[in-house]
């Protein structure tokens, strides 16, 4: 066939117009992947930062109002204000992992950076779904032992409550079961997020493995 | 022990890259996927280096695993294809048009072979690097029959996308 003669000649004169790519780039290319993995790991936890701040302005007043009422609010900012500094030193650390991952230089710390991702990741789970179920437990306690204000804090709010301790039993029974959902809610989103990534990781790493043995 | 492991991959797939970009040529369409799939073939080489035993020689076992990349894993995300057929199809109303300059030529040849599947690409392009029959047949993992043969079908399915 005469035009794949042609075709032929032709493809070894153009073999001068590929790019070159140099020694260190083709070194960066190895490790590209896990380097996109942390990345994407500082990026979703940046994301999830926001996704709270944001539920924050949306939720409804009367809330913050029964909150308020009950002498809650102190500790109410003040727990915030911990949790979201406590937050922010977790992105800083996956900021550190991903600027770390990015420059590392060989095989064995490599390994490294991606055992103390992983490992910053769990705390990081372990330390949000902890803090939301304590929250939950801490409110519901001031609920419980101030039954009376809250009764009248939402009798104030949403009209008149007229089977009040009735009322009040349903109340922690539904608070107990939303919290307990929410919870299981909370842990499946970051085994979805957190658990596909890390599972990709984790798979770097034992490739790295075995290239070090 | 990993340090020279790196350096000896590295400094070898520099001095061969051409083989890679030429099979990124063949495959994709624009810079974009060139180096997606160039950067998706050095990762699968790396995997593959510690089982690399020197008993083949690095370029030919580069163009087995940087052909099983391209046609395995890059299929999976279709980066490629669609807009080929348009550019073809435009350039044989000009290619009536005017005399049949080798320029056409060579460019309705050359959009012939991306129209073919993954397979018979990789084929063509153990063809067009001037590889024999036998030394065809061992990268793809066929026999030489079938390797002839393959090779003679697709020279008939290239006719037939040049001459409707």
């Amino acid at each position: 066939m005469d035009q794949l003669e042609l075709l032929k000649q032709n493809w070894k004169q153009r073999e001068q117009e590929h790019p070159k790519l140099s020694y260190a780039q083709i070194y960066n290319m190895l490790f590209k992947r896990s380097t996109s993995i942390v990345k994407w790991i500082f990026i979703i936890s940046i994301l999830e930062l926001i996704f709270w701040v944001g539920l924050y302005f949306v939720s409804p007043k009367s809330t913050f109002e029964i909150i308020e009422k009950l002498g809650l609010m102190p500790f109410m900012v003040g727990f915030n204000i911990v949790h979201y500094l406590i937050v922010l030193v977790f992105i800083y650390f996956f900021y550190k992992n991903y600027t770390s991952i990015k420059v590392t230089d060989s095989t064995r710390s490599l390994m490294d950076n991606i055992l103390k991702t992983r490992r910053t990741v769990k705390y990081f789970v372990v330390y949000n779904v902890v803090a939301f179920a304590l929250t939950l437990i801490i409110i519901n306690f001031f609920y419980y032992t101030k039954s009376d204000i809250l009764l009248e804090a939402m009798a104030e709010t949403y009209g008149t409550i007229p089977d009040g301790p009735e009322f009040l039993t349903y109340f922690f029974i539904a608070q107990i079961v939303v919290g307990i959902i929410l919870i299981l809610l909370l842990l499946l989103f970051y085994r979805i997020v957190y658990g596909i990534l890390l599972k990709k990781l984790y798979n770097n790493y034992r490739e790295l493995k075995k290239i070090e043995v | 022990m990993s340090k020279e492991l790196e350096h000896s991959f590295v400094s070898q797939l520099e001095e061969n890259q051409n083989i890679v970009h030429k099979i990124c040529r063949l495959y994709t369409n624009d810079a974009d996927s060139h180096n997606d799939l160039f950067q998706e073939i050095t990762i699968q080489l790396w995997k593959a280096f510690p089982k690399f035993r020197g008993d083949s020689k690095f370029s030919t076992w580069m163009y087995r695993v940087g052909l099983n990349t391209a046609i395995t894993l890059y299929r999976k995300s279709k980066r490629s294809v669609d807009t080929q057929n348009f550019d073809a199809v435009g350039f044989k109303i000009t290619a009536d048009e005017y005399d049949d300059t080798v320029e056409v030529q060579l460019k309705l040849m050359y959009d012939a072979v991306k129209q073919l599947n993954d397979i018979d690409k990789a084929l063509v392009f153990l063809y067009l690097e001037d590889k024999n029959y036998s030394e065809i047949a061992e990268t793809l993992g066929i026999t030489e029959v079938n390797a002839r043969v393959k090779m003679n079908r697709i020279k008939e399915k290239l006719r037939t996308i040049l001459n409707p």
